[in-house]
């Protein structure tokens, strides 16, 4: 499994279906991962897994949804594609509700399912790049004094120098002094930069 | 006002019983002789006086009598003296006449008693008389009588004599004292001095010798010749006689002394005695009678005293009194042992008791008000009282008014009876009695009793009553039940002929529709003794109409279910057939994508290719299989009992469950001998139980661990015409009440269920003449068996 190349993890209990799908799969250039249980599927899985997971609902002992609740808590982000059989669609529906990205009925198109995992491919690489970003502009967060904290949210609001001095009684030598350091800090160099930082930091903290 | 009685007295009143008093007789004889002592002692004492006094009269008679006897001789021998003077002077012839008349006249003048003094001459002759006035004789006057022959002797003897009385000119009594004179012995004559008699003890005896004594002169022969009164003496007993010596001549002089008082004098102390003495012993008598009457009345008194007594504490009844203001003024021994407290305890106390309970207080306290105003009610209270060991304990209180003997009311008395054991034994009799009708009216069931001879309704209870109506006790129970009464012929015993060996027995079970209102009823009729003794039949009549209704509805509702139910399970196995085809088609379609993909690439190695078609064929056939054994199950319709193998049924059934087997992670092990014989079914049907019991049994598996999932379907022949099929899980099993419940129409333990599924495998087996249950495994879970009838 290298780095880059997502895999496609298949968890279902019939031999036939794994099969097939790695064939499938692998015809379109894809890694494929395949798991007979959701127990095998947890014993494997590991925190920097990439890629997406194509889940059957139905499975003796573990089924698809109760494996998708046992990663949800555990924090895997995989995105997930149900596959459902007949009459199982109320279920696949509470699925979706709790975050599953996608559903497929049996039998499916060959190109239903992969058009699908292109998207969920896509969406995990998105995931992980403002994950990545966001990792990085925390640390950057980290880094400031409290003071200095005060003096970008300020600025952030839009408040002149002379304002902030007033606010937090000090002398607008030192504000200067704290805004050229949050600038430096936060690796930006214009206010603009630092106001998206600081709604990217909120949104992060708000989610 | 004082209590009725005071605390003393009730306290003496309890002293032992004094003894009786002895019979003393002679205590109340004492009286008796010393009255008589007294009174004869009395009699004795006035006796004495009485005699003493006589005595002192006597002697007083005896002293006068001796007086008068010497005055009166004194007197006479004054008298002689002076004529003896006169003699001696005429002797000596000193004596004229003349001195004679002055002398004598002068004498005479001096002594009354003396008539006059006269000279007679020797011949009888009165020569003088003096005085001369005197009227007694006359000058001249010859003497004669005895007058004569007393001078006559006088001259003879020549002494002084007394002539005997003689009566006189003027028939007065008189003698003559005659005094001779001689001279020279010759007689010259003599002086007589004629005494009158009469006035001797006149002139003789003083005025109160006179009053005092009764005087009589008696002459020689006791004649009587002279009294100084003309009344006679009655009592004599004090009298003398003397004797008047008037010279020869004797005289008696008798003296008799008048009576001082009434002769009855001197009994009237004796009378007095007698008389007080009659009137002590009388009243002693009476006294004696009052003192036995009242002995007698305190005996009875004393006995009925003690009887009370007795009665009082020996009665298990509590007696209690009260004043008016409600203080305890006595208690008898029952009252203390019932209550446990002594007398000293409670006597004196007021309101509230000390064996009031506090938790009674105030209703105890509202009793003995109203008892206390008079308006107690004559059923009296029932109450709840306590014990002094603080037990309660339940009594009846009747209050009565207390009056005393001037008719004053002066408190109340309750008497106080222990009903704790009544009491109890009444409310569990009454409870039973409740609890039996209770039971036997709240029964639907109409239940009466009829005498089996007569017919006569004893006993109805509530249900008949209503069906038969409310005035059936008495009458005849075969004209009350005539449209609901099992034929005579179908009655197991003839009710007449049994005797009391033969009780108890059945008459009648069965079901009976009432010809009136058509309900339906089950009877059941048995023949007892009662409990007088006779035979009876009773009868217990069930309305089975609903039941029969509700029979016959579940009869429809269970063939609709049937059909529904056959519906329901092809649908549910088309479902899971569509389920499983998706498989092999999704796979196929993999297969031939992948294919085409690489087909197209150009980029491919053939090898792979071919596998991947063969792989893709052999899903196709197992779809095909699927489809098969759907169309199979399908076709078959109406139920066709025909001869088939267990074996090949539970592998068909089996071919179903795998698929949902497989899902749950269920193995189903099947054990079934090789050599049983064919069973005569309807095979989908059959099927269709096994198939529901299989899926029941992975069901109940559901939470076990993957492990122990195992579902045994076993077959063995019991008898020539069944085959027993189990089919058993090792889930958690059955509660035994669900063992049951299980079959009943929709119970369901399942969310999506519709609870219908065991219902209708019961259905089926009953149809095929089996039976289905079910029973707790030995191993665990739960044990479905059913019968089914084999070839014979």
């Amino acid at each position: 499994m290298s780095e880059g190349m997502p895999t496609i993890h298949v968890v279902d209990d019939d031999e036939a279906m794994r099969d097939s799908m790695t064939w499938l799969l692998e015809g379109e250039g894809y890694q494929v991962a395949c798991y007979d249980s959701a127990a095998a599927f947890l014993a494997a899985r590991s925190d920097d897994m990439q890629g997406c997971m194509v889940l059957d609902v139905r499975m003796p002992n573990m089924s698809g949804l109760e494996l998708q609740e046992r990663l949800d808590a555990l924090g895997c982000s995989l995105p997930i594609i149900f596959v459902t059989g007949h009459g199982d669609v109320p279920m696949a529906v509470s699925a979706l509700q709790r975050g599953a990205c996608d559903f497929i009925e049996k039998p499916f198109n060959n190109e239903d399912i992969l058009s699908r995992i292109r998207r969920a491919l896509d969406l995990e690489c998105q995931l992980r790049t403002r994950r990545q970003r966001d990792t990085a502009l925390s640390h950057r967060a980290g880094q400031l004094t409290p003071r200095e904290r005060e003096v970008m949210r300020l600025v952030v609001a839009g408040k002149l120098n002379k304002q902030i001095a007033d606010e937090l009684n000090i002398s607008m030598k030192t504000v200067e002094a704290h805004r050229a350091r949050v600038m430096e800090k936060m690796d930006v160099r214009t206010l603009a930069e630092l106001v998206k930082a600081s709604m990217a930091l909120d949104e992060r903290q708000g989610a | 006002m004082a209590p009725f009685w005071s605390k003393a007295k009730n306290s003496a009143m309890f002293s032992p019983t004094p003894p009786p008093h002895p019979r003393q007789a002679w205590l109340w004889s004492a009286p008796y002789f010393a009255i008589g002592f007294f009174a004869v002692a009395m009699l004795i004492t006035t006796a004495i006086l009485q005699w003493r006094e006589h005595d002192t009269a006597h002697s007083a008679l005896e002293g006068d009598m001796h007086w008068a006897e010497r005055t009166i001789d004194s007197r006479l021998h004054g008298h002689q003296d002076f004529l003896a003077e006169l003699a001696r002077d005429q002797e000596y012839l000193r004596l004229d006449y003349e001195a004679f008349q002055v002398r004598a006249s002068r004498y005479v003048g001096d002594n009354p008693d003396i008539a006059a003094v006269i000279w007679v001459g020797t011949d009888g002759k009165v020569e003088w008389v003096a005085p001369y006035e005197a009227t007694a004789t006359f000058v001249g006057e010859q003497l004669g009588g005895v007058r004569l022959s007393a001078l006559m002797d006088t001259l003879r003897s020549r002494r002084a004599a007394f002539s005997p009385v003689y009566r006189d000119a003027g028939q007065h009594r008189a003698a003559d004292l005659i005094i001779p004179v001689q001279r020279s012995s010759s007689d010259l004559g003599a002086f007589i001095a004629i005494h009158s008699i009469d006035s001797l003890l006149r002139v003789t005896l003083p005025t109160w010798f006179n009053t005092k004594y009764s005087l009589t002169l008696l002459d020689s022969n006791a004649r009587e010749l002279l009294s100084n009164t003309t009344v006679k003496p009655t009592d004599r007993t004090i009298s003398g006689t003397m004797n008047l010596d008037l010279l020869d001549n004797r005289l008696g002089l008798q003296i008799v002394a008048y009576r001082t008082g009434g002769a009855w004098l001197p009994y009237v102390p004796a009378a007095i005695i007698v008389v007080l003495t009659l009137l002590v012993a009388g009243t002693l008598i009476q006294l004696r009678r009052h003192a036995r009457h009242r002995a007698e009345t305190e005996e009875q008194l004393r006995a009925a005293y003690a009887f009370r007594q007795a009665m009082s504490q020996s009665m298990v009844t509590g007696l209690r009194a009260i004043d008016l203001e409600g203080r305890i003024t006595f208690v008898n021994a029952a009252f203390c042992r019932m209550t446990g407290f002594t007398e000293a305890e409670l006597i004196g106390i007021g309101p509230p008791y000390p064996y009031w309970p506090p938790e009674e207080f105030e209703k105890l306290k509202h009793n003995i008000d109203v008892a206390l105003a008079g308006q107690a009610p004559p059923g009296g209270f029932e109450m709840r009282i306590m014990r002094k060991s603080g037990e309660r304990f339940d009594v009846r209180l009747y209050f009565s008014p207390l009056i005393d003997a001037a008719g004053r009311q002066i408190g109340w008395m309750a008497s106080v009876n222990d009903i704790t054991e009544p009491k109890r034994a009444r409310v569990e009799l009454e409870r039973a009695h409740e609890r039996f009708a209770t039971v036997i009216d709240g029964l639907d069931a109409a239940v009466h009793v009829a005498d089996a001879g007569s017919g006569e309704i004893l006993f109805a209870n509530r249900a008949f009553r209503t069906i038969y109506g409310f005035d059936v006790l008495g009458r005849d129970s075969a004209l009350v039940t005539a449209v609901c009464r099992p034929p005579p012929e179908t009655l197991a015993r003839d009710p007449a002929g049994l005797t009391g060996a033969d009780l108890p027995c059945e008459l009648f079970d069965g079901e009976i529709q009432h010809a009136l209102s058509g309900h339906w009823y089950h009877l059941h009729e048995r023949a007892i003794r009662w409990v007088d003794g006779r035979t009876v039949r009773v009868q217990i009549a069930a309305d089975i109409t609903d039941k029969k209704h509700i029979d016959e509805v579940n009869l429809k509702q269970q063939k609709r279910l049937e059909q529904t139910s056959r519906l329901i399970t092809m649908g549910e196995m088309a479902s899971s057939l569509a389920h499983e085809l998706n498989q092999p088609l999704s796979a196929i379609a993999n297969y031939s994508a992948g294919c085409v993909k690489r087909l197209q690439s150009g980029n491919y190695r053939m090898d792979d290719i071919l596998a991947a078609m063969q792989k893709a064929a052999d899903q196709a056939e197992r779809a095909g299989k699927i489809i098969r054994r759907m169309r199979h199950m399908v076709k078959k319709g109406d139920p066709n009992r025909q001869p088939a193998p267990l074996s090949e049924l539970v592998e068909e059934t089996r071919a179903f469950a795998d698929i949902e087997a497989k899902n749950s992670g269920v193995q189903i092990v099947v054990d079934i001998p090789e050599d049983l014989p064919d069973i005569v079914v309807d095979r989908i049907m059959i099927e269709q139980v096994l198939l529901n019991l299989l899926k029941n049994g992975m069901e109940a598996m559901h939470d076990l661990p993957a492990e122990r999932r195992k579902l045994t379907v076993s077959a063995e022949r019991i008898d020539d015409r069944l085959l027993e099929v189990a089919v058993a899980d090792q889930g958690h099993g059955l509660a035994d009440d669900d063992l049951e419940k299980v079959f009943a129409p929709f119970y369901t333990t399942k969310p999506e269920g519709m609870g219908i599924g065991l219902a209708i495998c019961r259905s089926i087996i009953e149809f095929h003449q089996g039976r289905l249950w079910a029973e707790p495994a030995a191993e665990g879970g739960t044990v479905f068996r059913f019968t089914v009838p084999i070839e014979e």
